[in-house]
């Protein structure tokens, strides 16, 4: 039956409406919303339309080969997983990574926090109408992808770079002006975002907002708890790599609405560029992998035990649980990503009582990622 | 509130853009690109460890059928699917004896399916 039907029936506002999985603005998710004329009451997280069972695959594949599949459990942000997987089974296999490469790990995974963010305000922009911001993001976006082609050898996914002992190829000679040029580039396009806009201010003001106790209830980490006032960040919590010896802040925000959330990652790419330029200065020579993994190696046994690491992704808490039973390959991996909790709880809660036409405005300022939702 | 983005304006009016056509010209590919193999049948051990490390299962270990090529090469040697590979570059790096490499070209795309698959024998031998 369609809409005009019903309405015509029964004589009420009351019907369903899909938001995904083929909405443009939606990404491979859904959300079922009931809506009563412009208003939603409830909506119904749909997720599984990008699911590929990374928990199961890992189970077949060596550490080497999981490296590789790590990159896909979030498109946006590849290396910030594949930098979570090495260190899960660093840590198991208690291999020792050198310097150089704990910096250059550092290095790569906020140049890929930086790229994720500005996705971020790409689709944020162009949920609430913003073509222009979309079109600047993903241009501004390439030069990153252009690093990432020179260093890893592909511009999406790097396949594996960060891998268990260290990195599998070392920074080229010319990387780090390259890097600092690309800075300079990001630099200005976050001056381009910083500039006010009006027409996003009102659509992003007093828009899905998350109030600190609400966020904490319902588990939001990362930039989402952030822009809602708590200070919290793994790099300054539980220190991975170098992170204790790089000096950056936390960028916090009281309001919890979609503005604060979007303020928060443009503030986190300035923080970003300030890691990164302090880890160039920084880097020793030396060694980029562990001796021992330089060549790729078919038998080599994981000590039995379990392990739980866990890293500030992009898009928030991302962690690994490991467990091994003394066999090559891992007996059990289980994956958290960010977005699971950020998609289900957290955007049914924020979608209750919204208009329609603030649905895509809410959902992309959450900076989410259903790769990492469904896995 | 708006004028700044006045001289973006002008600034943009004038600049180049960030995109080329691409047909007619390419950004420059670095080098350690990871594109399409490059496959040497005469440096090749056949010792399958390429087989063995693929994380897609794309190469599998394969003998001759022809005469000619069964007389000259006759161990197993890798064919690898172009549409199962990853382009992660693992082949290369186990490689002892750096037989396997992976190039610069990126034009991949095909009509053709059986195209995608690289047999390691220089002669037809496979491609049925």
């Amino acid at each position: 039956m369609n809409n005009q039907v019903m309405l015509e029936s029964t004589g009420k506002n009351e019907y369903e409406l899909f938001f995904g999985p083929a909405h443009p603005g939606s990404g491979n998710f859904s959300v079922k919303l009931e809506v009563d004329g412009e208003i939603v009451t409830s909506a119904r997280a749909n997720p599984g339309y990008l699911h590929r069972g990374f928990e199961k695959l890992m189970e077949y594949r060596l550490p080497i080969q999981n490296a590789v599949l790590s990159d896909r459990i979030c498109i946006l942000e590849p290396l910030n997983w594949n930098l979570i997987h090495a260190e899960a089974v660093d840590e198991l296999m208690g291999i020792d990574v050198p310097e150089r490469a704990k910096y250059i790990r550092v290095i790569m995974a906020e140049l890929s926090r930086i790229q994720s963010h500005i996705i971020w305000f790409g689709v944020f922009s162009i949920g609430t109408g913003f073509d222009t911001g979309f079109k600047m993001a993903f241009g501004y976006r390439d030069y990153i992808l252009d690093l990432f082609e020179m260093i890893t050898g592909g511009r999406v996914y790097p396949t594996g770079y960060i891998c268990p002992g260290g990195v599998r190829r070392d920074l080229p000679k010319d990387a780090s002006e390259k890097i600092l040029k690309v800075l300079d580039k990001i630099d200005e396009m976050v001056k381009l975002e910083e500039i006010e806009n009006p027409v996003l201010q009102a659509r992003a003001r007093g828009i899905g907002v998350l109030k600190l106790e609400d966020a904490m209830r319902l588990g939001a980490t990362g930039p989402l708890l952030r822009a809602s006032g708590m200070k919290v960040d793994v790099r300054k919590e539980e220190p991975y790599e170098v992170y204790d010896r790089l000096d950056f802040e936390v960028p916090v925000r009281k309001e919890g609405d979609a503005y604060a959330r979007y303020m928060i990652g443009i503030e986190e790419i300035k923080q970003s560029m300030k890691i990164i330029k302090q880890a160039l200065r920084e880097i020793p020579q030396g060694e980029y992998i562990n001796p021992q993994f330089k060549k790729p190696k078919l038998n080599v046994k994981m000590p039995k035990g379990e392990v739980y690491v866990r890293n500030e992704g992009g898009r928030g808490e991302a962690a690994i649980y490991m467990v091994s039973d003394g066999n090559t390959k891992p007996y059990r991996v289980k994956i958290r990503g960010p977005s699971f909790l950020h998609m289900i709880s957290v955007l049914e809660f924020l979608l209750k009582g919204v208009q329609i036409a603030d649905v895509p405005a809410i959902y992309w300022s959450m900076n989410i990622c259903p790769a990492d939702l469904d896995r | 509130m708006g004028w700044r983005i006045i001289p973006k304006l002008f600034q943009n009016l004038l600049s180049k853009p960030m995109t080329v056509k691409f047909p007619h010209e390419s950004i420059p590919i670095p080098d350690g690109y990871r594109g399409e193999h490059a496959y040497e049948i005469e440096k090749c051990i056949s010792c399958g460890l390429c087989a063995k490390i693929c994380p897609n299962r794309a190469i599998e270990m394969i003998e001759a059928t022809t005469r000619e090529n069964k007389e000259k090469y006759q161990k197993q040697y890798p064919k690898i699917d172009l549409g199962k590979c990853c382009f992660c570059g693992l082949c290369q790096d186990i490689c002892p004896k750096d037989a396997l490499k992976l190039t610069k070209n990126f034009f991949l795309s095909t009509f053709n399916k059986s195209t995608t698959i690289k047999y390691p024998f220089k002669t037809e031998d496979g491609a049925k």
